[in-house]
C-alpha cells in the first residue's frame, strides 16, 4: 500500500489487532446495509442523508453513495426547501468535504461532489432587481480558491488539486488575470524549484499570454509572438538553474 | 503468471454477473452499487478472460458505456476504458466517423509540450494518463497523434537513479509505475531505452519474500494492486517463466490475439531461468 511500511507481527499481535478491527467491521456493514437497503427503497428522507454523511466519512471512496447523498438532495430535499436553505446545504457539505480532503487528497470522488456543490448554489441572496443574485455564487467561488491553495501548501505536486485550480480559474464569476496566476506559480517555484507541477501551470499560463486565445496551437510556445515576455522567462529560468544546477524541472 | 484456474471460474463469473446494475445497464464495483464505467471494463476483462462474453446483453452495455455517468466525470481514464471495453466487445465500429474523431481530438488537446498526455485538457502529463492515452490511440489506429520521440525521452527519463520509476518529473519511485511507463514505451517501441535490469531488481526488491506479493516500494505492505503492475511490467520485460502480457489491454497477449486485436508493440525477448 502506498507508503505504510511493513511490520512484522506476532501471532498475538495480529489476533488482538484482528478482534479490534472485527468491531468496527460489523458497525460498518450494518451501517452500509442500512444505507443500500434506505437506498433500495428510495427513502430520500433527512435521516438518510445524516447516514450517508456517517458512511461517507468512513469510506470516501463509496461512490455509490455520493450519488445517492445526491439524489437525495436533488429529488427529496432540494424540492421542499427554500434557495436559503440550499445555501446552507450546499455551504455545510463544502465544509465537510473540506475536512474530508484533509485527510484524503486523493479521493476523486470528494473533489467531484464540490464541484457539483459549486455547481448547485442557487442564486441569491438578492433579486434580479435588487441585491446580488449571485451573491452566494460569488462567495463560494472565491472561497473555493483559497481552499485550494490549502491543499497545495499541503502537497504542492498534488494533480487532483492542480486540476481543480484550472477549473476553479475557469468557472469564477469574477476572473483573475493570468498575470496574478503567473506570480502564483513564481511564489510555488521560488518555494520549490522542483515543482514540476507549478512549472506546467506556468507553461499553460505563459501560452495563454503569449498567445491571443484560439489562435496558435498551445504547445508552440517557442515561436512566439512577443520575444520581450520569452526574453524575460528564459533569463528568470538561467537564474534559477545557475543557483541549482540538478533541478530536472527548469 | 499462468495460473488462470487458481480461483474458481464459474464462482468468479457469477460474482461478477451479482454487480450487474439492471437499471442502468452495466456493472458496479459490488452487487447493489452503481453501475460505473470503470468496474464495468474491470466485469468485461475477466468475463473476455474467461470465454464467458455470452453472459452480457452487449448492446446494453455499449449504451451505456457510450453515455458515461450520470454525473458527468471526464478523464482521459474514462476515453481508453470506454474505447477498450468496445473494442473487446467487438463493437469499436460504433465510433465510426465523428465519434471518433471527437475521441481523438480530446485526447490530442490533452497533449502537452513534453509529449505526455494529462487526465483532462490543461493538465500535467503524468504517466498512468499517458499510458491510457497512448493505449486508446493505438486501438483506434491512430498512433500518428503521437509525438513518439518526444514522449519516449519523457518516459525514459521517468527511472530514477535506484532502478526505480516514477510517474511525474521530481517524484518518487513506485512500482506500479513500471506498467504505466513501460506499457507506453513498449507500444512505442521504445524499450530499449531503459536500464530493463536495474528496473527488474527494483521491483523483485519490493517484493515480501516472506508472505508474498509485491508493494509499491521495497519494505512497504505489499497489495493486489501493485503486485499485478509488478508482475506486468516484469512480463514486459521478458522475465522468465511469466506469460506474455499485451501492454494495450492490459490482459494476456494469448487472450487478445485470439479475438484479433492484437496492436504493433514490442516487449523484451522472454529470458530462460
Amino acid at each position: 500500500m502506498h507508503g505504510v511500511r511493513r511490520v512484522r507481527q506476532s501471532q498475538q499481535a495480529l489476533e488482538a489487532k484482528k478482534l479490534k478491527e472485527k468491531a468496527k467491521i460489523e458497525e460498518y456493514l450494518a451501517l452500509t446495509n442500512d444505507v443500500i437497503s434506505r437506498r433500495k427503497n428510495k427513502d430520500l428522507s433527512q435521516d438518510a442523508l445524516r447516514l450517508t454523511s456517517r458512511l461517507l466519512q468512513v469510506n470516501p471512496e463509496f461512490y455509490t453513495i455520493w450519488n445517492y447523498r445526491r439524489t437525495i438532495f436533488l429529488d427529496g430535499i432540494f424540492p421542499n426547501s427554500s434557495p436559503e436553505e440550499i445555501n446552507t446545504y450546499i455551504s455545510d457539505d463544502l465544509s465537510s468535504t473540506m475536512t474530508a480532503l484533509k485527510a484524503h487528497p486523493k479521493v476523486y470522488w470528494i473533489w467531484n461532489h464540490r464541484r457539483w456543490c459549486l455547481e448547485n448554489t442557487p442564486h441569491g441572496p438578492g433579486s434580479e432587481t435588487e441585491g446580488d443574485p449571485n451573491g452566494w455564487k460569488k462567495t463560494n467561488w472565491d472561497k473555493e480558491l483559497y481552499v485550494v491553495e490549502k491543499m497545495l501548501d499541503i502537497d504542492p505536486r498534488n494533480f487532483h488539486a492542480w486540476n481543480y485550480r484550472r477549473y476553479v480559474l475557469a468557472s469564477m464569476a469574477v476572473k483573475r488575470s493570468e498575470k496574478s496566476e503567473l506570480a502564483y506559480t513564481s511564489r510555488k517555484i521560488e518555494a520549490n524549484i522542483s515543482n514540476f507541477s507549478a512549472w506546467h501551470q506556468r507553461s499553460k499560463e505563459r501560452a495563454s499570454l503569449l498567445f491571443p486565445p484560439n489562435d496558435v496551437e498551445v504547445n508552440d510556445v517557442c515561436s512566439g509572438e512577443d520575444p520581450e515576455l520569452l526574453k524575460s522567462e528564459i533569463s528568470a529560468i538561467q537564474e534559477l538553474l545557475d543557483e541549482q544546477p540538478d533541478s530536472k524541472c527548469a | 503468471m499462468g495460473h488462470k484456474d487458481a480461483l474458481d471460474r464459474e464462482e468468479m463469473i457469477d460474482f461478477v454477473m451479482s454487480c450487474w446494475d439492471d437499471e442502468a445497464g452495466a456493472f458496479g464495483a459490488h452487487p447493489d452499487h452503481d453501475a460505473h464505467i470503470h468496474s464495468t471494463l474491470s466485469a468485461i476483462q475477466i468475463l473476455v478472460t474467461h470465454d464467458a462474453l455470452d453472459r452480457i446483453d452487449i448492446p446494453r452495455v455499449v449504451k451505456c458505456v457510450f453515455a458515461g455517468d450520470s454525473f458527468g466525470e471526464i478523464d482521459t481514464r474514462f476515453t481508453y476504458i470506454a474505447v477498450n471495453a468496445l473494442s473487446l466487445l467487438g463493437q469499436l465500429h460504433v465510433l465510426d466517423g465523428e465519434p471518433k474523431e471527437r475521441t481523438v481530438n480530446y485526447i490530442v488537446r490533452c497533449r502537452n509540450f513534453d509529449g505526455g498526455f494529462g487526465s483532462i485538457i490543461g493538465a500535467e502529463s503524468h504517466a498512468g494518463q499517458v499510458f491510457v492515452c497512448v493505449a486508446a490511440l493505438a486501438i483506434l489506429d491512430r498512433m500518428d497523434v503521437v509525438d513518439i520521440e518526444t514522449l519516449g525521452w519523457w518516459l525514459c527519463e521517468r527511472q530514477l537513479p535506484n532502478g526505480g520509476l516514477n510517474g511525474r518529473p521530481e517524484k518518487l519511485e513506485d512500482v506500479c509505475y513500471s506498467f504505466w511507463v513501460l506499457s507506453a514505451m513498449s507500444i512505442l517501441d521504445k524499450i530499449p531505452w531503459i536500464d530493463a535490469d536495474q528496473l527488474s531488481q527494483f521491483i523483485l526488491s519490493a517484493q515480501d519474500l516472506e508472505g508474498g506479493g509485491i508493494a509499491d516500494r521495497p519494505g512497504d505492505m505489499v497489495d493486489v494492486f501493485h503486485t499485478h503492475f509488478g508482475v506486468a511490467g516484469l512480463s514486459l520485460l521478458g522475465y522468465p517463466g511469466l506469460v506474455d502480457l499485451d501492454p494495450v489491454y492490459c490482459m494476456p497477449a494469448h487472450v487478445i490475439e485470439a479475438r484479433g486485436l492484437r496492436k504493433p508493440w514490442k516487449a523484451l525477448e522472454r529470458r530462460q531461468a
